[in-house]
């Protein structure tokens, strides 16, 4: 467990290039603070059901598209399992895959 | 020859099929599993449900997931019996199994773990429901330091 933390972790430093790309994030307000722990290791799931919409719609933002790890903290583990989740959903028109 | 293995059936009725045409796919989807020595485990009707995009005109639709145990030529007659079903506009079978077995162990393993480090401690291996979780704050005010300390950077 410590070590898919420690792995979270690890890429922290590659932020920092990322950051420059997008400019100015507005601070506070809508905007939620990074997380740097995987929601799946802190919460222990351990299978994520592609029927929870409830449990992937954090990771979609309006766009549609999936939101990447470095922004959402998942650990590379489980934002995989997480990726066939959201396509399993998206053929069952769970989830949308553009909105415009 | 082959192996009998546990899936995931969903699939979605058209919003014109009757109440007795969801009730028939139902039968007939028993039928062929039936035929092939599968099992029809468990059935979750969720009733109607808008689509997150248009399939072909509809605008929502009735889900239905079935859990079947069977061997893959029950899921190949399935898939194709679907498929050619005009009521059906969508349908998805997934092999659950595995990832259960995964899930199951993994909690089997953080329990085994847990009850380790709490006899270690001269605690009950359970945690009694009134206990706080006092460790999981601690990592959580923790994890929070370093995020500040990066933020600064």
């Amino acid at each position: 467990m410590s070590g898919e933390r420690g792995g979270g972790r690890g890429r922290g430093g590659k932020k920092d290039d990322k950051d420059k790309g997008k400019g100015e994030r507005p601070r506070g307000g809508g905007f939620f603070r990074r997380r740097r722990v995987c929601k799946f290791c802190a919460d222990k799931i351990d299978y994520i059901n592609y029927k929870d919409v409830r449990l992937l719609s954090p990771f979609i933002p309006e766009r549609g598209k999936i939101q990447p790890r470095r922004i959402s903290g998942t650990c590379a583990k489980h934002q995989r399992a997480l990726q066939t989740a959201i396509s399993r959903a998206r053929q069952l028109a769970l989830i949308p895959y553009v909105t415009d | 020859m082959s192996q009998i293995r546990q899936y995931e059936l969903v699939y979605i009725v058209s919003p014109d099929a009757s109440e007795q045409a969801i009730a028939e796919l139902h039968t007939q989807v028993e039928q062929i599993a039936q035929r092939y020595n599968g099992t029809l485990d468990k059935t979750e009707n969720w009733g109607r449900r808008k689509l997150a995009y248009e399939i072909g005109h509809a605008r929502e639709g009735t889900y239905v997931v079935e859990t079947i145990s069977g061997s893959g030529e029950m899921v190949k007659e399935i898939d194709r019996r679907l498929r050619v079903t005009d009521t059906i506009i969508r349908h998805l079978i997934v092999r659950v199994d595995d990832d259960l077995r995964v899930a199951d162990r993994l909690r089997s393993e953080r329990k085994a773990t847990q009850a380790r480090r709490r006899t270690a401690r001269g605690l009950p291996p359970e945690p009694l429901p009134t206990e706080r979780r006092g460790d999981r704050d601690n990592d959580d005010s923790d994890d929070l330091g370093l995020e500040g300390s990066e933020v600064q950077r």
